[in-house]
């Protein structure tokens, strides 16, 4: 009673109007400053032709389906991820601006015998087989005024053994992509975790001692 | 509840208003999309671009590009900064390539279609080659086989010229407004096949008859990047004249435009003969060539004080006088004449480009800095062979004209139809042939009159090569390579399907071509061919170890060169002037009214075999600004006695047709002439279209007058006389000109244009 009593008495003080408009306050400055709340759509991982999941490709925990249950091979033994390098597929991200998309051949390197009676696998050699390509949904996306190059963050956090201003050590060759990613590994639906907006960057910018001029981005 | 007429507005406004604004908040869908390749190389690094040379085919100079291609797809030309002919320069029509290749008309499969009329249908490229080779096949008279291309040069010009020796048919290379006066002036003043390199770069006087070589004559991006050299080098800055009779865009760049009369050229230039040899100016030697040991005697007709001479070129004695001392001057050496366009496109057009090359002879410039040099053969042997030479001399308007009627008929990458004057007889040729067939990227006019159409890459999705005709002065290959995929699945080789061709009729070709040992050769092959005599000699730009690295070598270059490997020093011996005084006739209409039409090839379209492409179409004209349209140039005085405005339409009309477009009108047009460019009007009936070109402007060359150069055979287009006509209608015309004030920049600087006396 005191719960409804609270919120009587809140609604009385702002009134509907007042509430809705109080929620879309919040829910906009929210979203303006890092990421939205995952409501409506917005904010969750987008829905994606395939559904990919990096968890069994490049996680290398055990494997479980929807009710948390084991997953088990042929063989009834349960199943771990396969932990494969993030730059096994994204081979362009110490090359160039993108990380690329592979190409839906290099997926056929191994589903030409692997998982061929899995649905998901199945679109995907039905694309190879029609040789059309498969339209991803984009995850991460900066807007056309920023310039971001893969190749030079990648070439900075594995080569140059920088340490965080804490004195930890900087992520390593493999989780250098979790540095802005996330577990991306341990993600069934990728999402983006990080808000990625020009504070965000100009924040690790500057614990990095990287140039903060706007031309760095901005050109 | 009724909705007034306010409301309704109201609503609709906001509505409307709203639609616009949230779809423009709203990120477009693909962008928010990213699409797997299906399969990549895997070098390729995405988001980085890669500069593949290649050599452009837009136009005949064949320029060396560099074309920028990210993820497979071809995004920009430059100039090839390696390339002997253009240095790194290009222009636009060699830009507008892309457009070429992401054209949406494009042809996309074979089409067929029974008999002459009726429509096309698609269908595979195994039947289209079955009805190829049963057309072949089943000639007869093989000499009935008429195949018709641009002119062409390099392997293709081999692999054509022994396809037609092996099967046994005819070739002729067809050209528009061709210059085929200017090759036999070549032949006949220095004895050469080939045509010459002109140094315009450290030449101090340069004199231009007619040619238009910043713009469109022969090599304009090499004359263009030699100008200014010639203009802004160091040394003594080089001085250049324009006779011409029109005020072209290299006449608008020129220290001084001589305006002409049509056809005065030759005699302008006798006549400077005349006064240099006379005053005693000539080199010696070339003086008792020329006249056959009579000197200046020998030319009287032409002296400038001969009231014929005036009359004939418009120029006075004393201008003449002055230039012939110019050129011959010492101070101004090496001076360099040359000639062609409108110059050798009279009745007297060989007589007339003869003079104006003799001037060369005079202040002997022939293999010396600022002149004339000689170009050497082709590097391969094989290329050098006169029958090869041969594929890339256009064929005269005489031999159109008397043309054999073919019954098989293959024409290549030209357009005949369009471009050949009504009386050329091919119209019918084509008409009455029984089977026609067309190798083109795009339907055009002769194409539309084909049984069999077989769609073509382009240039940047095809292998092919280059021998630069005019070179630079010693040997040269360019080679171009597919920089890109092709972009249709259905299109095909030229090189490719003759080879299969010649397969499938066993008519030897392969043999001839030295490709035996090969199951299924393809161009590519050939080229290989060639490329392996250039690697074993071991000499030029490109040498290498093995093989595939010598190919891999030229490949990145965009060539093979051999700047030691020059041209004849000496040319063959001059034949001597001809003295008579030239056959002058322009033919068309007379009396009041009527003016000598001058056509010229467009800056951006040329001929009209890139009308299709909108940047092209859209760049303007450099002398009126002038877009998307034909007009006709007016004398601003003449134009004002006839009460004819800007905009105003005119009726053109010469014996052989009338066209209709719009007058512009400038102070700097001779009075007795008119100049329209050519490459507009296109009109392909049936059911495909070219949606940029048609039914924009007239074609010009349709109404040019059927008269030829009497020694040559070449069509005389600048030779018609046309009457003008107001149709009373007026048009705004779309151009930049005038939409921006003019400003003085600097005081005093004011150019006055004054009118021909």
């Amino acid at each position: 009673m005191k719960r409804i009593a609270a919120i009587g008495v809140i609604v009385g003080g702002l009134g509907v109007g007042g509430l809705v408009t109080l929620f879309l306050v919040l829910f906009v400055a929210r979203a303006w400053w890092t990421t939205p709340f995952e409501v409506f759509g917005f904010g969750g991982a987008p829905e994606q032709p395939v559904a990919f999941p990096h968890t069994v490709h490049a996680g290398v925990d055990m494997l479980v389906d929807e009710d948390g249950n084991p997953k088990l091979d042929g063989n009834n033994e349960e199943m771990n991820g396969f932990g494969l390098e993030c730059t096994f597929c994204h081979r362009n991200v110490g090359k160039g601006e993108t990380a690329g998309i592979p190409p839906v051949e290099q997926c056929i390197f191994c589903h030409k015998v692997i998982g061929t009676d899995l649905p998901e696998v199945a679109k995907l050699v039905a694309a190879w087989d029609n040789k059309e390509a498969v339209v991803w949904e984009r995850v991460h996306r900066l807007p056309d005024h920023v310039r971001f190059v893969h190749e030079a963050h990648i070439r900075f956090f594995t080569k140059t053994g920088n340490l965080l201003p804490s004195g930890e050590q900087a992520a390593m060759a493999g989780n250098v992509c979790s540095t802005c990613h996330g577990d991306v590994a341990g993600m069934a639906e990728v999402k983006q975790v990080r808000s990625l907006k020009m504070g965000d960057c100009v924040d690790c910018h500057r614990d990095y001692s990287a140039p903060t001029d706007c031309t760095t981005c901005h050109y | 509840m009724g909705i007034t007429r306010r409301q309704f507005l109201r609503w609709s406004g906001v509505s409307a208003v709203g639609a616009v604004v949230f779809n423009g908040c709203r990120i477009p869908e693909e962008e928010l999309q990213v699409e797997s390749p299906v399969d990549m190389p895997e070098d390729l690094v995405t988001g980085t671009d890669n500069w593949y040379a290649t050599i452009c085919h837009q136009d005949p100079e064949a320029c060396g590009i560099i074309v920028r291609v990210v993820e497979g797809r071809a995004k920009k030309i430059e100039g090839n900064p390696d390339y002997p002919i253009n240095q790194g320069k290009h222009n636009a029509r060699s830009e507008a390539g892309l457009q070429a290749l992401y054209h949406p008309d494009r042809i996309q499969q074979p089409l067929f279609r029974e008999g002459s009329s009726g429509e096309f249908s698609p269908i595979s490229w195994a039947d289209a080659r079955r009805k190829i080779t049963d057309s072949l096949g089943n000639l007869s008279d093989k000499s009935k086989f008429l195949l018709v291309t641009q002119p062409l040069r390099g392997h293709l010009a081999l692999l054509a010229s022994e396809f037609v020796q092996a099967y046994g048919g005819k070739h002729m290379a067809f050209e528009t407004l061709e210059q085929v006066t200017l090759r036999q002036s070549v032949k006949d003043v220095f004895g050469q096949d080939r045509l010459p390199d002109f140094d315009i770069e450290n030449s101090k006087y340069l004199i231009s008859f007619g040619a238009d070589f910043l713009s469109t004559w022969i090599s304009p991006v090499k004359y263009s990047r030699g100008y200014g050299e010639l203009r802004q080098g160091p040394g003594k800055r080089g001085v250049h004249v324009q006779v011409d009779s029109r005020f072209s865009m290299t006449a608008a760049s020129a220290d001084e435009w001589v305006p002409v009369k049509p056809s005065g050229e030759g005699v302008l230039a006798m006549s400077m003969i005349y006064v240099i040899i006379r005053d005693g100016l000539g080199d010696s030697d070339a003086v008792n060539v020329l006249t056959g040991g009579d000197g200046y005697k020998a030319l009287e007709a032409f002296s400038p004080g001969n009231h014929d001479v005036v009359e004939a070129t418009g120029v006075s004695e004393e201008r003449i006088v002055e230039l012939a001392h110019a050129f011959a001057d010492q101070n101004n050496q090496p001076s360099l004449a040359i000639g062609g366009g409108s110059a050798g496109a009279h009745t007297s057009g060989l007589f007339n480009l003869r003079a104006i090359y003799s001037l060369n002879l005079l202040v002997n410039n022939v293999n010396r800095d600022g002149g004339v040099f000689f170009n050497p053969a082709p590097p391969i042997e094989k290329l050098a062979s006169q029958d090869v030479m041969n594929m890339g001399v256009p064929a005269s308007f005489r031999d159109w004209k008397d043309i054999d009627r073919p019954q098989v008929l293959m024409v290549r990458g030209v357009n005949p139809v369009y471009g050949l004057p009504a009386d050329a007889n091919f119209v019918t040729a084509v008409e009455n042939a029984d089977f026609v067939i067309a190798f083109s990227s795009f339907m055009d006019e002769t194409s539309a009159k084909a049984n069999l159409i077989l769609p073509e890459h382009t240039y940047l999705e095809d292998w092919g090569d280059d021998v630069p005709d005019p070179g630079p002065r010693y040997q040269s290959m360019g080679l171009q390579q597919p920089v890109v995929r092709p972009f249709h699945a259905e299109t095909g080789s030229f090189g490719d399907e003759m080879l299969l061709l010649g397969a499938s009729l066993n008519i030897g070709l392969a043999g001839r071509l030295d490709l035996d040992g090969n199951d299924n050769p393809t161009f590519q092959d050939l080229l290989k061919k060639g490329a392996e005599k250039l690697w074993m000699e071991n000499r030029g730009s490109v040498k290498a170890g093995t093989f595939d690295g010598f190919w891999n070598g030229v490949l990145q270059r965009g060539g093979w060169w051999d700047i030691e490997a020059k041209g004849d020093a000496i040319g063959g011996d001059p034949r001597p002037l001809d003295i008579s005084w030239p056959n002058i006739s322009i033919e068309g209409p007379t009396g009041e009214d009527t003016y000598n039409l001058i056509p010229f090839l467009s800056n951006s379209i040329a001929d009209g075999n890139l009308a299709h492409l909108p940047w092209l179409q859209a760049a303007p004209d450099p002398v009126t600004t002038m877009v998307w349209r034909t007009w006709v140039e007016m004398n601003t005085k003449t134009a004002g006695e006839k009460g004819i405005r800007e905009g105003d339409m005119l009726e053109v009309t010469s014996s052989n047709g009338t066209v209709i477009a719009p007058a512009y009108i400038h102070p700097a047009v001779p009075p007795w002439t008119v100049s329209m460019p050519v490459g507009q009007g296109h009109k392909v009936s049936g059911q495909f279209s070219e949606r940029y070109a048609e039914g924009i402007g007239v074609n010009t060359l349709s109404i040019l007058a059927p008269v030829v150069d009497g020694d040559t055979g070449a069509l005389a287009w600048a030779a018609t006389r046309v009457s003008i006509k107001k149709t009373g209608e007026h048009i705004d015309l779309s151009r930049f000109e005038g939409n921006v004030p003019a400003i003085e920049l600097e005081p005093g600087k004011i150019i006055q244009i004054a009118l021909p006396d």
